[in-house]
């Protein structure tokens, strides 16, 4: 009789090793996989933004062009001319987001899996809103706005102004770590189906053969697009709800 | 750690990360490609400049050398036309100079004809004279006289006149 299938177990990120200073900084997979990101990043730009020339570009460069400049217009659409400083800050969430989903497909655990990395990019948002609505309406001014258009309503206001970037972080990590949690649930499924069809066969029964290639198509639902789906919304309302905070000033 | 938990860490090194990346990516990609861009608007702005300005600088050579043909062509219409006239002057003044010589010519030969004749008549006189002495000297002969032989003489050079 064949030992029964562990049932799937879904926790966290693993913690590495922890510095002890400051109350221990805990060095999860996420950071560290967030490292390999970075460097993944590092690396494609540096060889896509090298030997750029204005004539007969290549095929790597009309890429690049087209990436960068559908970016930019993008920007300037959602954000306006004056705002068009947050390319690069767009440009690195959006590849950072959608790298580290993807990163989920090799095995290794997606950093947008853990609610830290999602919270982070909302908090981000969350402050240069504050931030662009002190500078452009002043620091009363801002707070007046929590009291329009009616007084009575300043608690919805500012429950609203703080359950944007909650929605956001728990949005982007909730679609992740489902895409986690339910290709466990996958593995172990087709581990018991496969068990169930071929489990009397002596050894090649041992092998959950259903586990092979059924997987892969799933994850191209869950991994790779939604991948790309949560990085583009959340650089979406980062754009949106920043540039709402920053529009042109009318002249 | 648990599967939703809250660590501040994590989040200050996803801020780390992210603003590690938002340089390395302007630094990398978004300048490089931005430049480069603006350089070839620029490329291309002044390709176009370039263009027309030769289109203008042609089409005005174009308006130049159309006048300039056509200048040629009245240029060499007038040419041709003073030619003409000048060839057509000569001939007449040829003409003119050949009708007078011609007429000239004729009225030398006319006088020429003239002072023959006048010779002519002279000599025929001489003659005459000489006949009509002769005749007288043979009339003389037969006496007749004077006044007979001078009439002879006046109706014999009349007749003869008139002959010729």
């Amino acid at each position: 009789m064949n030992a029964p299938i562990p049932a799937p177990q879904v926790s966290g990120p693993q913690i590495f090793f922890t510095i002890p200073i400051l109350g221990g900084i805990h060095i999860t997979e996420t950071i560290v996989n967030g490292w390999l990101v970075v460097a993944i990043i590092s690396l494609v730009c540096f060889f896509l933004g090298r030997n750029l020339s204005t004539r007969n570009p290549s095929r790597r460069q009309i890429a690049v062009e087209k990436l960068v400049s559908m970016l930019s217009n993008l920007l300037q659409e959602t954000m306006g001319k004056n705002n068009m400083f947050f390319l690069p800050y767009i440009g690195a969430l959006f590849a950072y987001s959608m790298l580290s989903s993807l990163l989920g497909l090799t095995g290794l655990r997606a950093p947008t899996g853990d609610l830290n990395t999602t919270i982070g990019f909302a908090l981000i948002a969350f402050f240069l809103i504050q931030f662009f609505n002190i500078k452009n309406k002043g620091f009363f001014g801002w707070l007046k706005g929590f009291s329009e258009p009616v007084f009575f309503l300043t608690p919805l206001n500012i429950i609203s102004e703080i359950a944007n970037p909650i929605s956001m972080a728990f949005r982007h990590f909730g679609n992740i770590a489902s895409g986690i949690v339910i290709t466990s649930l996958i593995y172990y499924a087709l581990a018991s189906v496969s068990r169930l069809l071929i489990g009397w066969i002596p050894v090649i029964g041992s092998i959950p053969i259903l586990q092979v290639g059924i997987p892969a198509f799933l994850s191209i639902y869950f991994d790779v697009f939604t991948s790309f789906l949560q990085a583009y919304i959340i650089s979406m309302l980062t754009m949106v709800y920043v540039g709402g905070a920053n529009e042109a000033q009318s002249e | 750690m648990e599967f939703v938990s809250i660590d501040t860490w994590t989040i200050i090194f996803t801020w780390i990360n992210l603003i590690i990346l938002m340089f390395v990516m302007k630094k990398l990609l978004f300048k490089p490609v931005m430049k480069m861009l603006a350089e070839r608007e620029n490329e291309v702005g002044s390709m176009y400049e370039k263009a027309e300005s030769a289109q203008q600088n042609a089409e005005k050579l174009e308006g130049e050398y159309t006048q300039k043909l056509s200048e040629a062509k009245e240029e060499a219409a007038r040419i041709m036309k003073d030619a003409t006239d000048a060839a057509n002057k000569k001939g007449e003044q040829i003409v003119f100079e050949a009708q007078q010589k011609a007429s000239a010519s004729i009225l030398k030969a006319q006088k020429e004809i003239e002072r023959e004749k006048l010779n002519a008549v002279s000599e025929i006189k001489k003659d005459i004279a000489s006949i009509a002495v002769s005749v007288a000297e043979k009339v003389i002969e037969k006496d007749i006289n004077e006044k007979d032989y001078e009439r002879l003489v006046e109706e014999f050079i009349e007749s003869s006149g008139e002959e010729k």
